[in-house]
């Protein structure tokens, strides 16, 4: 019943992760030819001076690992929605990477007013929820403020169609998994996305909210990660659990993501420049009938 | 003797019994019948809800197509400007709106019922109890039919379990809640088309 229409082939990703062992300072991404670069903030928008230095850091960062592009996981302006604040929460912070041609791909946080879907920069294209892909990487920007079933059937949808042989990211505001606790995993939603993305075969999840980062143990063969702290940050939130795989609640950070064939490299840096958590996460692609079972 | 007086008492005791069985099956009967005619006044109210919505949206279009349509722009002037125009022209069109014009005592009743059964049962607590922390919008806000949402407050994610009880509505106006009130915002203007009071079941 539950695999009602599913092909009898679907793929589905089985994931094993290697950690650099030790510090992550000499983490090195290997930059090869056709990969796909991102990079990844959440809950950044509020304009202060924190979020301007990982922004400059960013830029640093660029300068060695030239990311194409950068997703957002939502609180993307923390003021408001007035066009002072459109400008003092991203325009004005990421003027450089914009300048730069480095595009952005947001997703709207709790904060976030739904005609933010409307600012080009976003490339939302006046959608709240929206897919596209970047080389072998299929992404999948979702609005979970909104989980209603019209969401729910689209994000089936485009899943069953995304074909198997794609990465499957996707990334929202709410974490599905999480021990921040401000929050705490977003339950409700994880009852409706879960069985989805196990179902179809979802690499990695990235979501934000929570004013920290934390890298989870995989889950039902998924990677989870929460980069909520662009900007915002709720200094020593994260109480370490049994799903909690590395985390970072002393300073802001952003994410940094290198994905070549099967192969994706992660690294996590502070606003000042240290890298908190790296890894490369492999991929190996299996009969879906392989799968881990599901709730 | 013993044995005849055990009989006995096992004959009346059988009797009270079938007596309460009779007793009870027609409560539950009863009950049946009320649950359902809960539930068909629940569906008729609901159809009502989806009919002014409807209503309120045909009015929203036309309003809008009075305006320069918005596109994705670089310039978030261009945004605001609409979101303000679009939200005057709506007062205007509808200066009398009043809390209960969409969520009828009927609708606001089968919301309350629909709210209990779906955020029933320990799993949905938790999320009840999710909505509630952090950063969750002032429940002490001030709302008011044609009132904006306010800029500086953050919206509470929907369950998706409530969003799968309540009525689809188009993608012009969406559900919103406020600590235990429901409300309906036009979502390109930020208005406050309508509110439903003490809808949600408390956190506890």
């Amino acid at each position: 019943m539950r695999r009602r229409g599913v092909p009898s082939l679907v793929l589905l990703a089985v994931l094993t992760l290697v950690l650099s062992a030790g510090g992550v300072a000499d983490f090195a991404f290997p930059l090869r030819a056709n990969s796909v670069r991102l990079a990844v903030i959440a809950d950044f928008g509020n304009g202060k001076q924190f979020q301007i230095d990982v922004a400059q850091q960013m830029v640093k960062s660029r300068a060695v690992f030239p990311f194409e592009f950068v997703i957002t996981l939502g609180d993307n302006l923390l003021t408001g929605s007035q066009p002072s604040d459109f400008d003092k929460d991203f325009a004005v912070p990421y003027k450089p990477l914009l300048d730069a041609g480095v595009q952005f791909y947001a997703t709207l946080g709790n904060h976030d007013k739904t005609n933010e879907r409307f600012y080009k920069p976003f490339n939302m294209n006046g959608a709240t929820y929206y897919t596209y892909k970047k080389g072998h990487v299929r992404f999948f920007a979702l609005d979970s403020n909104y989980m209603d079933p019209k969401q729910t059937a689209w994000v089936e949808t485009q899943l069953r169609g995304a074909g198997n042989g794609d990465w499957k990211i996707c990334y929202f505001h709410h974490p599905l998994y999480s021990s921040a606790k401000s929050h705490g995993p977003a339950l409700d939603l994880r009852k409706v996305l879960e069985p989805l993305f196990v179902r179809y075969g979802v690499d990695v999840v990235f979501s934000g909210h929570e004013h920290v980062y934390e890298r989870v143990l995989p889950q039902q063969g998924i990677y989870y990660f929460t980069e909520g702290a662009s900007g915002e940050l709720r200094a020593g939130d994260l109480t370490p659990s049994a799903i909690t795989a590395k985390g970072f609640d002393a300073d802001r950070s952003f994410m940094m993501i290198e994905i070549a064939g099967d192969d994706m490299y992660f690294q996590t840096t502070s606003r000042m420049g240290v890298a908190v958590d790296s890894g490369v996460i492999h991929r190996t692609i299996r009969p879906a009938s392989a799968s881990v079972p599901h709730e | 003797m013993i044995a005849k007086r055990w009989i006995r008492c096992r004959g009346v005791s059988g009797l009270v019994a079938l007596s309460l069985c009779v007793a009870a099956t027609r409560m539950l009967a009863g009950q049946g019948a009320a649950l359902s005619k809960e539930q068909a006044d629940d569906a008729a109210a609901f159809r009502e809800f989806s009919a002014r919505v409807q209503e309120y949206v045909k009015l929203q279009k036309t309003v809008e197509s009075s305006l320069p349509a918005l596109k994705s722009t670089d310039l978030p002037e261009m945004i605001a400007a609409h979101q303000q125009a679009l939200a005057r022209k709506i007062r205007e069109a509808r200066p009398h709106a009043k809390a209960g014009d969409i969520f009828t005592h009927a609708a606001c009743e089968a919301f309350r019922h629909a709210s209990r059964a779906a955020l029933a049962g320990p799993h949905s607590a938790r999320s009840r109890a999710y909505m509630q922390r952090g950063d969750a919008p002032n429940p002490g806000m001030r709302l008011a039919v044609n009132g904006l949402y306010p800029d500086t407050e953050p919206i509470t994610p929907v369950p998706p379990a409530l969003l799968a009880a309540f009525p689809p509505l188009p993608v012009e106006v969406a559900y919103r809640v406020v600590g235990r009130t429901l409300i309906l915002v036009d979502v390109e203007s930020r208005l406050i088309v309508d509110i439903a009071r003490l809808t949600l079941p408390p956190a506890s």
